[in-house]
């Protein structure tokens, strides 16, 4: 790797990333970056030590030989140094140096060594050179495809070592060319190109890509390793993939991105984008969250959506046992490993600006009925439930003849302007890199009222320094995040405003101003709340820092010591101010308010992640094909939170502070009651053996002792193996590779942690809660008591993986796939309890799960004229099954929901009724079964009567299907044309079930809901016995409480879907072009997030859910989101 | 996997991090006690007293009793309660296994206070005694709830294991019964009276709660002559403590007379901090309710005898269908809200509730919102909503912190009416004892409404005082019960004011239909999943 790396002396091309057909190249350089910035686990060259033995052998054969088993790079031209010159050299772990004093001793060459470059030059220019060859001088300029130079590229006369570099603009000069040579130009991540030399003394060469992936440089824990030698389910992501995508967050960008990382993005409100994220499925049922480490540090899920996303080079996603075991205690759901982007050694200074402005529009999937007709229907259900009609025919003709509303919905929804912007400047000299970045994001809600949104202002300094065997690298990063919000809940507003009738007697605002309330929106005016009911202030700081120190003991051995911490401070301050309601124009007297309270809140919380690591890093290659690398490290990881909140009601309505009639919310509290703490200690190592590049062997394990758990049961051990074997690097497969191409087996299995339960569990704790009684008016404090479990331990998963790579046609199609297989054991559980106990119990290790899956991953590209298409696929699935579990079965509901744990099936699937159609007649109704009490007419519900008992009972009740999503998919398209580019990202579920209760399936949902939708209209009459709805039932009806009163599936939707997530067209001015602007690039494009969406159910949006990534839930699904919005923008990139 | 180098390892790591100023591996929180620390003071044995306390009932549970009775109607949602009383609830009823839970969990706090409060150091034994007797009535009341709801439940006076809970079986509602009664005889001999608590300790259970839970009791079960002896200690006797009716029967349930002389056992809140809000879903519209949940029946206005102690229905009562409201027990206007009521607003001003359809004045500075609509609106759903309760002093949102009595006084004396009674003992000195001091008090002045009646069922005539006496107050599902006439009230349409279709149900609004089936719905279901963990439940018949 060292090798090819460094024949590129300057390590990198200097122009921007244009094309997103160059994304996998350029995280190629990107990564190579990262390496020579010295993270990686490869020592520099300095102390290198060679073996040789050459009796008589050209000098030539010596200094290549010494290139094959060093990093450095010889530079010299042929005219003033002989390398043919014949000689004889036998050391063992010499130095570098030594050997080139020995053999070039006595001779007019002298050397010196700059970084990995070894420059040999005459040192008497006077001195007649030997074998001076005769020859022309050769000039050209090398470029890509895409007209850009090459910057770095080797230019060699073939079968000499005669050659040189290209400069900045891709310029070279070659002399003592002979007459009929062949020159040799090659870089890497280009196929190198061998041209015949003509009459002409300029030569251009165009490099094409070289596609080989297996090259590509992928971080991994603790360290960085070739493509071709990972042999676990590694899968890095690109900054292409997230770079100019007009998204909130990292979480965001992911989706789509990685098979079988899984994410959902449940809200798009800008103060609660709030995402699950899943690698690999469902394993346990406690914690299923990855572990983040952000250049090299564990750091809280939630600092990951701080960071800036175009400060990020790449993300690897580690997802078996075998990369993410060194992990240990937290690795069992998988590793998301962020790196961002760092300066280049021996660059000007680059300087990169970005923008990108557009409009989030609201996409309100259902809409409601037309007024006059919601009055039909209301009458209509009333009347079917045996009640007398409430709207009289004058009153719907004068809805129809008047006309409607505006629907309330609409009222609070508005188009929202969404800004980023970064700039930042990178570069680096002899001996240190710098990156500097300062993002700012700013993105208004879709909410009308007082300015909602949020804004995001990220700063980031990433330096490196090397001073002789030491290289500190220093990362800072600073992001504030500023968020208004209503005082309200989001779901609320946005159902109080859904369910209302376009009635035109409905009004939200009078004439005055004042907010209206009506007969069926008599709490809240979600438009008061909007506009006058004060704000939820947000300010939260996060600063990460981290100081890396790389000591190079001797070769192949480093010390290494990392620092760091992950510091946040939030702040949130709610001001509610009362608003008053008014039933009528006319009413003179508020008939409520909201925030009557006008409670004043602050909420403050600092939380402290500390991370310190030492550690010691092999890496050496043993006669020239036995690769050793090892790792051993201690680690802490310490974690402080640390909140108080305070809280006063009847505050000024104007400052918020205190007034005479002032009371302080006794649900405020100091600190020892926000203060959570705990801490890990760990061992860990790797060792791993290669041969010749074909087999490679890998042993890693942690050693953690957790605060979570009693001093018996701290410490666990986790361990993996792994083995790859390169197929097609074997003798025998030399014509399956010149045929097909690269074969990679690999496998790993390895035991994983989690260690995500809450904190002192092992203690039996009593807890004092506020205002538990009271006496003579008084309020007293009451003491609850949680039991111990002292026997608690780890969540062990036993993790088994296999995988495939291979390339075809030229490397141009790549292909990956994997199998894996979880098995978790001692899940913490937490029993089911008979109540008769009279409380909880504190969880224990009992249950046990079994996650299988796959994956595929695919990359295909290919040119055909100017047109260069890239296409990239990943397909994955999960599914998790029960193995042990308290009691064999666990039932809970939510609303109508109902959900089962039960041995054999995934986790807490959806459990409840089988419909089997309408009763479509008396006949049927008398002879069908129906449920115990219940009466029920034609056009209502029949249940399948499962044990065929004649009566609908808890014993006809089903597995009904679960909520976690399958067969997930990614597809990106890229294509480029001359100047032009445009890419598609196409992301989607191939199977989810989604239960969805509440006014959006439940025509006048519980007497809640006072208008239908237009997309509820298929109810059954007599004249449309197919229908997809029961016939209408007002609410509290036996006919509604048959229809809708149960968990059933009736209630369960098809969530699959295909969305498109990103559509991006881009045109890059000529840099002719740009450079008279003073620009090195200048791209331009237009962007549209959310455009579309295919699914069944075209009223909801089929992200939408009720489960956690933990597919824990807190209620069931009322489908009460924030409306999926649909961005259109565009966007400048610029370089100078 | 214990690996040597490792421990050493990772001893080796932890000195070093220590030296660093990384956390430790052994920490303790920093809000909670742990069982070190904990019963080390009496302040801190009494928190887990309070607890208990907190789990005698709740404000949602008064309230909701109320409506599976015929008092009430709720007229929005499907509330486990709904599917209860119109027949359709089967055993996996979340109210089934609610009760059931909460019970329990009461019942644990108790045990859990009662075996640990004796390691308290140099706590005061009167105290010690005192307040152990307090967590043992607490007890007793839970069983009484338990065993009243469902029959047979496991009974076990000391904290019970993971295992036992797992495999406990019922015990026979006769034993449980005997338990509460020896209970209640021995906690009785304990605590102090009304009159002997400090002020501060208003609102705990004395000597007099103890009696009148028993008096409680031992009605449920019909046993006259126990509920006789235990009325007796109460009325007329001021050794077991001090109590009398309050003047005003309105005034009962204002704030300003908490703890008055009729209370013997309430519910405690405390304003602001410790309120309950379900006045938000039952008061009219217009005084600044959110919606109508549930609402009074018709079958309820219509026990409400004439000020002339005369039923409506009666010979001569003077009742006027078209004027229904004239001249009723004054009790009806103060608890519930009907067409034409008058509302005192918090500032003094007097606000007439629209509820007719139509009826709204146009310059009505409150809006028409009160009106009955129809179902499925936000109004009522039955043309009438509730006062009594209402406390003037709530903060916007209804939160009150007023008192909800749970045992007062005039129950004892219908209790004692009621027993008296059916024993045959029922005569004017019992009548002038109970009933007409009840009357008196609600404001009836006409003679014939007073004395002692001559003609009449006098049973009817008792059974009707302690409806419209104590409706909604959460009593009325246990007298049906006891009465074995939930089958019939239960069944059928209950009814609204008289704003419905003319020819539906004489213009009644017909709600509706419940059903009760007397073979299965005298006892709640075993919660199925509780059955399910543990088979040795049994279940009730029917279920």
């Amino acid at each position: 790797m060292i090798n090819i790396l460094c024949r590129n002396p300057y390590g990198l091309k200097n122009h921007k990333l244009t094309h997103l057909v160059r994304i996998m190249k350029l995280s190629v350089f990107l990564l190579f970056v990262f390496v020579c910035s010295g993270l990686a686990e490869n020592a520099t060259s300095q102390n290198a030590k060679v073996t040789l033995n050459k009796q008589n052998v050209a000098v030539s054969e010596i200094l290549n030989e010494i290139e094959n088993q060093t990093e450095y790079l010889f530079l010299y031209n042929k005219k003033n140094v002989n390398v043919e010159r014949r000689t004889s050299l036998n050391v063992t772990n010499e130095s570098v140096a030594g050997i080139l004093n020995k053999i070039f001793s006595n001779t007019n060459v002298s050397y010196e060594m700059e970084g990995k470059h070894i420059v040999l030059s005459k040192h008497d220019a006077a001195i007649t050179v030997t074998n001076q060859e005769s020859g022309r001088t050769l000039t050209g300029v090398v470029k890509d495809e895409n007209g850009e130079p090459v910057i770095g590229a080797n230019v060699m006369v073939e079968g000499s070592t005669n050659g040189t570099i290209t400069d900045i603009d891709g310029n070279y000069s070659l002399q003592g060319v002979p007459a009929k040579a062949i020159i040799r130009v090659s870089y890497i991540g280009y196929l190198t190109q061998e041209v015949p030399v003509k009459k002409e003394n300029t030569l251009n060469v165009v490099l094409k890509e070289d596609t080989k992936t297996l090259d590509e440089v992928v971080v991994i824990a603790y360290g960085t390793a070739q493509r071709k030698s990972i042999v676990g389910a590694v899968d890095q992501i690109s900054s292409g993939v997230i770079e100019d995508r007009p998204v909130g967050n990292i979480s965001q960008a992911l989706q789509g991105a990685s098979a079988n990382l899984v994410i959902q993005q449940k809200s798009f409100n800008p103060n609660d984008n709030s995402v699950n994220i899943n690698i690999r499925g469902i394993s346990t049922m406690n914690n299923n969250d990855p572990l983040v480490v952000i250049d090299g540090l564990v750091v809280e899920q939630s600092s990951m959506n701080n960071l800036n996303p175009s400060d990020i080079e790449n993300i690897s996603v580690l997802k078996d046992a075998g990369s993410a075991a060194i992990y240990g205690s937290r690795s069992a759901n998988g590793v998301i490993l962020i790196t961002t982007k760092k300066g280049k050694k021996d660059e000007k200074p680059v300087i990169k600006f970005s923008g990108m402005v557009g409009s989030q529009n609201p996409h309100v999937l259902y809409k409601p009925v037309q007024g006059y007709e919601n009055a039909i229907l209301r009458n209509q259900a009333l009347v079917n439930g045996g009640s007398a009609p409430i709207y009289s025919p004058s009153q719907i003709q004068s809805f129809q003849e008047n006309g409607d509303s505006e629907w309330f919905l609409n009222q609070i929804m508005k188009n929202a302007l969404q800004q980023n912007y970064n700039l930042s400047i990178s570069g680096g000299s002899k001996n240190s890199t710098y990156m500097i970045s300062g993002g700012y994001y700013d993105q208004e809600s879709n909410f009308t009222g007082s300015n909602y949104g949020v804004k995001r202002y990220n700063f980031r300094s990433n330096t490196t320094t090397e001073y002789q065997r030491l290289k500190l690298t220093t990362s800072m990063a600073y992001a504030r995040t500023d968020g208004t919000d209503h005082t309200s809940s989001t779901g609320t507003l946005i159902v109080d405003a859904s369910r209302i009738p376009v009635y035109n007697t409905y009004s939200m605002k009078d004439a005055n101003g004042r907010y209206l309330v009506n007969d069926v929106l008599s709490e809240f005016n979600p438009l008061g709340i909007l506009e006058a009911g004060g704000k939820t202030m947000k300010d939260e700081d996060n600063f990460t820092g981290s100081v890396n120190a790389d000591f190079s003991i001797i070769d192949g051995l480093k010390l290494r010591g990392v620092f760091g911490g992950d510091l946040r401070s939030n702040h949130r301050l709610i001001m509610r101010k009362q608003v008053p309601f008014y039933a009528s124009e006319t009413a003179t007297v508020p008939s409520g308010y909201a925030n009557s309270n006008r409670e004043t809140e602050d909420y403050n919380e600092k939380v402290l992640f500390l991370n310190s690591q030492v550690m010691l890093d092999f890496n050496r290659t043993f006669g020239k094909v036995h690769q050793v690398t090892g790792l051993l490290g201690f680690s802490n990881e310490s974690y402080t939170r640390k909140a108080n909140e305070i809280k006063k009601k009847f505050t000024d309505p104007d400052l918020g502070i205190p007034v005479s009639e002032t009371e302080i919310l006794t649900s405020s509290y100091n600190t020892p009651n926000g203060t959570i703490q705990r801490s890990l200690y760990s061992v860990f190592g790797r060792a791993g053996y290669s041969y010749d590049g074909k087999y490679y062997g890998e042993f890693s394990f942690r050693y953690d002792g957790s605060s979570k758990f009693n001093s018996d049961n701290r410490w666990g051990f986790f361990p993996s193996v792994s083995g790859g074997w390169r197929v097609s690097e074997e003798a025998f497969m030399t014509d399956y590779r010149e045929k097909f191409g690269e074969l990679k087996l690999r496998g790993s299995y390895g035991i994983l942690g989690n260690q995500n339960v809450d904190d002192y569990q092992y203690q039996t704790t009593y807890n004092i809660n506020n205002n538990a009684y009271g006496f003579n008016n008084v309020s007293v404090a009451g003491t609850g008591f949680t039991f111990a479990n002292k026997e608690l331990k780890w969540e062990l998963s036993k993790t088994f993986n296999v995988g495939v790579d291979a390339t075809f046609f030229n490397n141009a199609l790549y292909a990956s796939v994997d199998y894996f297989n979880k098995r978790t054991s001692d899940i913490l559980i937490t029993p089911e309890v008979p109540t008769v106990y009279g409380g909880a119990v504190p969880k224990y290790n009992a249950g046990e799960m079994l996650n299988q899956g796959w994956e595929i991953s695919l990359g295909y590209r290919f040119k055909k004229g100017d047109f260069r298409h890239n296409i990239g696929l990943n397909l994955a699935d999960s599914w998790n099954e029960v193995l042990a579990f308290d009691g064999n079965e666990q039932i809970s509901s939510s609303d109508q929901m109902q959900r089962i744990i039960r041995v054999g099936l995934p986790f807490n699937s959806y459990y409840g009724y089988k419909t089997d159609g309408y009763f479509q007649n008396l006949d049927e109704v008398k002879n069908g079964a129906i449920p115990v009490g219940a009466t029920v007419q034609p056009g209502d519900v029949r249940y399948v009567d499962r044990d065929n008992n004649g009566v609908i009972d808890d014993k006809d009740r089903f597995v009904l299907g679960n909520a976690f999503p399958r067969y997930t998919y990614g597809i990106t398209y890229d294509m480029s044309w001359k100047n032009f580019d445009f890419s598609l990202l196409l992301q989607g579920v191939g199977k989810r079930s989604m239960f969805l209760r509440g006014e959006l399936v439940e025509p006048f949902h519980s007497n809640y809901s006072y208008t239908m939708f237009t997309h509820q209209l298929d109810y059954w009459t007599p004249v449309n016995p197919d229908a997809r709805w029961p016939r209408l039932a007002a609410p509290g009806t036996a006919s509604n409480t048959n229809n809708y009163g149960k968990s059933s599936d009736l209630y369960l939707f098809n969530a699959a879907y295909l969305r498109v997530k990103n559509i991006q067209l881009g045109y890059t001015m000529p840099k002719v072009l740009s450079q008279k602007i003073g620009m090195q690039k200048l791209r331009g494009y237009v962007t549209a997030q959310n455009l579309l969406t295919l699914t069944k159910n075209g009223f909801i949006d089929p992200e939408s859910t009720e489960f956690g990534s933990n597919m824990g839930n807190n209620g069931a699904n009322s489908g009460r989101n924030y409306p999926t919005p649909i961005y259109v923008g565009f966007g400048l990139d610029i370089e100078f | 996997m214990k690996l040597n180098f490792l421990k050493y390892s990772a001893v080796a790591v932890v000195f070093l991090a220590s030296l660093s100023g990384c956390q430790d591996l052994d920490l303790a929180p920093t809000d909670k006690f742990t069982e070190a620390n904990y019963w080390t003071s009496a302040e801190k044995a009494s928190m887990v007293l309070n607890t208990a306390y907190g789990q005698l009932t709740s404000s949602g549970r008064y309230f909701s009793n109320e409506s599976l009775s015929d008092n009430m109607y709720e007229g929005r949602g499907n509330s486990s309660e709904k599917m209860i009383s119109s027949g359709q609830a089967d055993a996996s009823n979340s109210r089934f296994s609610e009760e059931w839970k909460n019970s329990y969990a009461g019942i644990k706090t108790c045990n859990v206070f009662l075996e640990n409060v004796d390691k308290v150091p140099n706590m005061n034994e009167t105290l010690r005694t005192r307040m152990k007797a307090e967590a043992r009535f607490i007890r007793a009341w839970l069983y009484l709830q338990l065993t009243t709801w469902y029959g047979d439940v496991p009974l076990f006076e000391k904290d019970i294991t993971l295992e036992e809970s797992k495999s406990i079986s019922r015990t026979p509602k006769a034993a449980i019964l005997t338990f509460i009664y020896n209970e209640l005889d021995e906690v009785e001999a304990v605590l102090p009276t009304n009159t002997e608590y400090a002020e501060a300790d208003r609102g705990r259970i004395t000597k007099g709660a103890a009696i009148a839970l028993k008096a409680r009791a031992y009605l449920y079960q019909n046993d006259w002559a126990n509920v006789v002896a235990a009325c007796e200690k109460l009325i007329g006797n001021t050794s077991n403590g001090t109590y009398a009716l309050f003047s005003s029967y309105e005034g009962i349930f204002k704030p300003e007379n908490e703890y008055n002389s009729e209370v013997i056992l309430d519910y405690q809140y405390v304003p602001s901090v410790r309120v309950w809000e379900e006045m938000y879903d039952l008061a009219p519209l217009s005084v600044g309710a959110r919606i109508n949940s549930k609402a009074p029946t018709q079958e309820l206005v219509d026990d409400y005898i004439m000020m002339n102690g005369k039923a409506i229905k009666e010979a001569n009562s003077g009742y006027d269908e078209s004027n229904p409201y004239k001249n009723r027990d004054p009790r009806f206007a103060a608890t519930i809200v009907y067409h034409g009521a008058k509302w005192v607003r918090p500032d003094g001003t007097i606000q007439t509730i629209y509820i007719k359809p139509g009826s709204t004045p146009s310059d009505n500075i409150y809006g028409n919102v009160d009106e009955y609509i129809g179902a499925g609106s936000n109004s009522t759903s039955t043309g009438y909503y509730l006062r009594k309760n209402y406390d003037p002093t709530s903060e916007i949102g209804m939160k009150s912190g007023l008192n909800l009595i749970l045992i007062r006084y005039a129950d004892v004396l219908l209790m004692y009416a009621e027993a008296m009674n059916e024993l045959g003992k029922m005569d004017e000195a019992v009548w002038n004892k109970t009933i007409r001091p009840l009357r008196e008090r609600a404001g009836f002045t006409d003679a014939p409404s007073l004395i002692y009646p001559t003609e009449g069922n006098m049973q009817t005539i008792i059974r009707r005082e302690r409806r419209v006496e104590l409706a909604m107050e959460g009593l009325r599902i246990f007298d049906i019960r006891r009465w074995k006439t939930a089958e019939n009230v239960l069944n059928g349409y209950p009814h609204g004011a008289q704003f419905g279709e003319a020819s539906i149900d004489n213009g009644y609004i017909r709600l509706e239909k419940r059903t009760f089936n007397a073979e299965r719905d005298y006892l709640w279901a075993v919660p199925l999943s509780q059955k399910d963990l543990n088979p040795n439940l049994g279940q009730n018949p029917g279920y």
